[in-house]
C-alpha cells in the first residue's frame, strides 16, 4: 500500500535502511511481478539472477538491474518466489547455467585470474582499465559484445524448457533479450561514465570477447548428430528437455578486451629525387631492388606518430624506379590502421620537414595533413582521366636538325598504338592500347647533336620510354619511327601529375 | 624593401593590415612560382652527366642476349634476348644462312606446322590459349630467292606473340633483324629456361664462333 518496502527476510542490503533509490524501488517490485514458481525452478536448476529476469519478466529489462548486486537480486527473488533461501555464498559464486557468467560479471583474465563483480559500474571500472591498457584516445566509442555460441545453445535449451513447462502462461511467449544485448544494456552506461567518454557508431570501437577455456569448448559445443537430433526433436514437437539437461557444470569464460580504431587517412604530395628508389617496398627472393622505397620512407614517418599497428600506401598511378618525381609532385594517400592517437598538424609540419630535410634527400613531401572520408574522390582525381608531363632524356642516331624540331613541335594530339610492352608483358594482358600525346616540345642540350631533352604531356597510361624507343617496333608511331633512325631514352622524369584543381 | 612592408603591417591592426598581407603574399606566390620552375629545370639539367657518344641501346640494357647456332641444320642461327622477367625475343642472328641469298628475306610466312601461328589469340595475365612449344616447334618459314628456312622457337614455352608485321614488311629481317624484325615472344617456365640454358650460348661465345668483330 504505501511506498515504504518491506524488509528483506534475512538481508539488509540496502532496503531496510530506507536509503533505496528510485531504480532499486523498481527492480524490487519488478522481482515481486514474476511468475513465482518459474523463478523458483529456475534459480534451483542454476540460473543467475539476472537470466531469469531476462528470461521471467514480462518488462523490458533495463539498466536498473545493473546496480543491484547479485546477492541483494538473489535474496529479493527468493522472497517473492518463496524459494529456499540458499546460502548466498554457494548459489551466487555457482556460474549461471545459461549465460556461463557473462551477466554474473564474472570472468578470467588471460592470466586465468578470475574477476567477479557485484555490480554494473565495477565490471566497468575493470574494463576501463583494460581499454586504457591499450593507449587509444577517444571521445567516443561503440560497444561490441561477443559470446560463446554455448549461451546459444544454453539459451535455446532453456526457452525450451520453459515453453514445454509453463506453456499456458503469457510471459512465456514474450521476446527474451538476448545475453549479449543484455550485458550492454547493464554495462553501457557504467562505461560511458567511467570512461568519460559517450557512446556512438562512431569510429573507435571497444569489443568484450568472451570464450571458454579450451577443455571445455569440446564438451560443450553440439556435435552435428546431436544438432539433427535438437532439431527433428523441435519438429515433432518432443522435447527430450528435462530437468536432468541441466547437469553441467560451467567454468567462467575468459573475457578478452579488444579496442579497434577505423583507419585514419592522411593525403599529401611526393617527389622522388633518387633514380635508385621504387615507389613500394619491392623485394624479390629475399633482396630489396633498390635503396629505399617512397612508400616506407614517408609511411614509416608516420606510422610512429599516429601509435598505429600499421599502414598501406596509395598513390595516384605510379612511376618506374628509375625515374623521378618533380614538379608538383605525385597525390598520395597514407593509411593507417588502429591509430592510438591522431597527430596535431604541427605534429605533421614536423615529419614533413623532417623527410624533407633529410641528409640523402631522395624522397620529398608537401601538403602533408589529416583528410576525412573525401579522400578517395581525391585519389581517383589523378588516376586515369588526367594528363601527364614529362621529360625525357633521348639520344638519336643521327645529328638533330631544325627541322626535327619543328615537325616535333607540330605534332598535337597524336595518336599512338601500344602493344603492351615486353618488360611487362609477363604480367599484363597482351593488349593493344590507343594514347595520345598531347604535345611535344623538343628543348636542344649544349654541346650534343645526338641528345636533346624531350618534353611531352601525354594521356595517362602512356609508356613513356617504349614511344621513345619503339620497344620491337610495337608501339607506333615512336620518337623513332617520327624522326626515321634509331632513338633511344636515357633518363626520364615525371614533370607534373595534373590534378582537377590545382 | 619587403622587410619594411611587413613591419607596417605589424605596426597597423586595422582592416587595411589584411589587405596588405594579401597582395603580399600573392607576389610572394608568383615569385614562388617562378622559382619552382627554376629549380625544376635546374634539377632536370644536372643530373645530365657526361654522355657517351653512343649509349648502349634498349635491348642491350634491359636484355641477356644468348644465340643457338647451327639449330638442327647449318648455318640456322638465330638469338634469344632474355629480359629480366622471364621473356624471350625470338630472331635470326645476323649470320643466318638466309641473309647469304641475295636480295635478302623477301617473304615470311607463318603458317607451319599444324597452325597459322599469326592468328592466335592470347588472353588476359594467364595467357589463355596461348600455343605451347617445344624448342624445335616451327615457327614461321622464311623465304628468298633463292631457297626458304624454316625458324624454330629454341625456347621451350608458351608462344605470346608472334611479329605479324613481318608478313606486309618482310624486309624488316634484312634491316634490323635484332630490334624491329623480332620473330616472336615466347614466355618459358623457369624449370624450362634453367635446362634450355644449357644449350645456348652467349654473345661472346657467339662472336668467337663466328670470328666477327660486332
Amino acid at each position: 500500500m504505501s511506498d515504504e518496502t518491506k524488509p528483506s527476510a534475512g538481508d539488509s542490503s540496502g532496503l531496510s535502511n530506507g536509503l533505496v533509490s528510485d531504480s532499486d524501488r523498481r527492480v524490487y517490485q519488478a522481482a515481486q511481478s514474476l511468475h513465482s514458481s518459474s523463478v523458483k525452478d529456475l534459480l534451483s536448476l542454476g540460473v543467475c539472477e539476472r537470466c531469469v529476469f531476462r528470461l521471467v519478466s514480462v518488462e523490458p529489462f533495463d539498466s536498473d538491474l545493473s546496480s543491484v548486486s547479485a546477492s541483494t537480486l538473489r535474496s529479493w527473488l527468493e522472497e517473492a518466489s518463496a524459494a529456499a533461501a540458499a546460502s548466498s555464498e554457494s548459489s551466487c559464486s555457482r556460474v549461471c547455467i545459461v549465460c556461463l557468467g557473462v551477466l554474473q560479471f564474472v570472468f578470467s583474465d588471460a592470466k586465468q585470474t578470475l574477476a567477479r563483480s557485484e555490480c554494473g559500474s565495477d565490471y566497468a571500472a575493470r574494463v576501463t582499465e583494460l581499454v586504457k591498457r591499450e593507449g587509444h584516445e577517444f571521445d567516443s566509442f561503440g560497444l561490441e559484445v561477443s559470446v560463446p555460441s554455448t549461451v546459444v545453445e544454453n539459451e535455446r535449451a532453456v526457452l525450451l524448457y520453459l515453453k514445454g513447462k509453463y506453456e499456458t502462461e503469457g510471459w512465456v511467449q514474450s521476446e527474451k533479450i538476448s545475453v549479449k544485448d543484455a550485458l550492454k544494456v547493464l554495462v553501457l552506461d557504467p562505461l560511458k561514465a567511467s570512461l568519460g567518454a559517450k557512446s556512438d557508431s562512431s569510429s573507435f570501437h571497444i569489443r568484450l570477447t568472451y570464450s571458454m577455456t579450451s577443455d571445455e569448448v569440446q564438451d560443450a559445443s553440439e556435435t552435428t548428430h546431436e544438432r539433427k537430433k535438437r532439431k527433428t526433436d523441435e519438429e515433432n514437437g518432443s522435447t527430450s528437455m528435462s530437468e536432468n539437461s541441466f547437469e553441467k557444470v560451467y567454468e567462467p569464460c575468459i573475457l578478452s578486451v579488444n579496442c579497434n580504431k577505423m583507419p585514419i587517412f592522411f593525403s599529401g604530395r611526393y617527389f622522388k629525387y633518387s633514380r635508385n628508389v621504387s615507389q613500394t617496398r619491392w623485394i624479390i627472393d629475399d633482396e630489396r631492388m633498390g635503396e629505399a622505397s617512397v612508400e616506407e620512407l614517408i609511411g614509416g614517418n608516420i606510422l610512429p606518430a599516429c601509435l598505429g599497428d600499421s599502414y598501406k600506401f596509395h598513390a595516384a598511378g605510379r612511376e618506374d624506379i628509375d625515374v623521378r618525381m618533380l614538379g608538383s609532385g605525385r597525390p598520395f594517400l597514407i593509411e593507417v590502421q588502429n591509430s592510438r592517437k591522431c597527430p596535431s598538424q604541427q605534429s605533421l609540419m614536423e615529419i614533413e620537414e623532417k623527410i624533407n630535410n633529410s641528409e640523402k634527400k631522395l624522397v620529398g613531401v608537401k601538403d602533408l595533413k589529416f583528410i576525412g572520408s573525401q579522400c578517395w574522390a581525391m585519389m581517383r582525381e589523378g588516376e586515369a582521366e588526367k594528363q601527364k608531363q614529362y621529360a625525357a632524356l633521348v639520344w638519336i642516331a643521327r645529328p638533330l636538325e631544325e627541322k626535327d624540331i619543328n615537325s616535333i613541335s607540330s605534332l598535337i594530339e597524336l595518336k599512338i598504338l601500344q602493344k603492351t610492352p615486353v618488360r611487362v608483358l609477363h604480367r599484363r594482358s597482351p593488349l593493344e592500347r590507343e594514347r595520345t600525346i598531347h604535345w611535344m616540345k623538343v628543348e636542344k642540350i649544349k654541346g650534343s647533336s645526338h641528345y636533346f631533352l624531350l618534353h611531352l604531356c601525354t594521356q595517362a597510361g602512356t609508356y613513356i620510354k617504349e614511344f621513345v624507343h619503339g620497344d620491337l617496333g610495337r608501339t607506333s608511331p615512336s620518337m623513332g619511327s617520327i624522326l626515321g633512325c634509331r632513338a633511344e631514352i636515357i633518363q626520364l622524369d615525371v614533370t607534373d601529375v595534373k590534378m582537377g584543381d590545382s | 624593401m619587403e622587410i619594411q612592408k611587413t613591419a607596417e603591417v605589424a605596426n597597423n591592426p586595422e582592416t587595411e593590415d589584411t589587405i596588405e598581407s594579401t597582395k603580399q603574399n600573392q607576389h610572394e606566390e608568383e615569385v614562388e612560382h617562378c622559382d619552382e620552375e627554376d629549380e625544376l629545370r635546374s634539377m632536370l639539367l644536372s643530373d645530365i652527366r657526361d654522355l657517351p657518344l653512343t649509349p648502349p641501346s634498349a635491348t642491350q640494357v634491359n636484355f641477356v642476349s644468348y644465340f643457338i647456332t647451327d639449330f638442327t641444320k647449318p648455318g640456322h642461327d638465330q638469338y634469344i634476348y632474355r629480359h629480366a622477367n622471364g621473356l624471350c625475343v625470338i630472331g635470326l642472328a645476323p649470320t643466318h644462312v638466309a641473309f647469304k641469298d641475295e636480295g635478302g628475306i623477301t617473304n615470311i610466312d607463318f603458317n607451319v606446322g599444324k597452325s597459322d601461328r599469326s592468328v592466335l589469340k592470347v588472353s588476359g595475365k594467364r595467357k589463355k590459349n596461348a600455343m605451347r612449344s617445344e624448342s624445335n616447334t616451327a615457327l614461321c618459314k622464311v623465304s628468298t630467292a633463292k631457297d626458304s628456312y624454316i625458324v624454330r622457337c629454341c625456347v621451350k614455352g608458351s608462344l605470346l606473340e608472334v611479329n605479324e608485321r613481318l608478313i606486309n614488311q618482310p624486309q624488316l629481317l634484312n634491316s634490323s633483324a635484332d630490334r624491329e624484325g623480332y620473330i616472336a615472344i615466347i614466355m618459358p617456365r623457369p624449370a624450362d629456361w634453367t635446362k634450355n640454358k644449357e644449350s645456348l650460348i652467349t654473345l661472346e661465345e657467339y662472336k668467337q664462333k663466328k670470328e666477327l668483330s660486332l
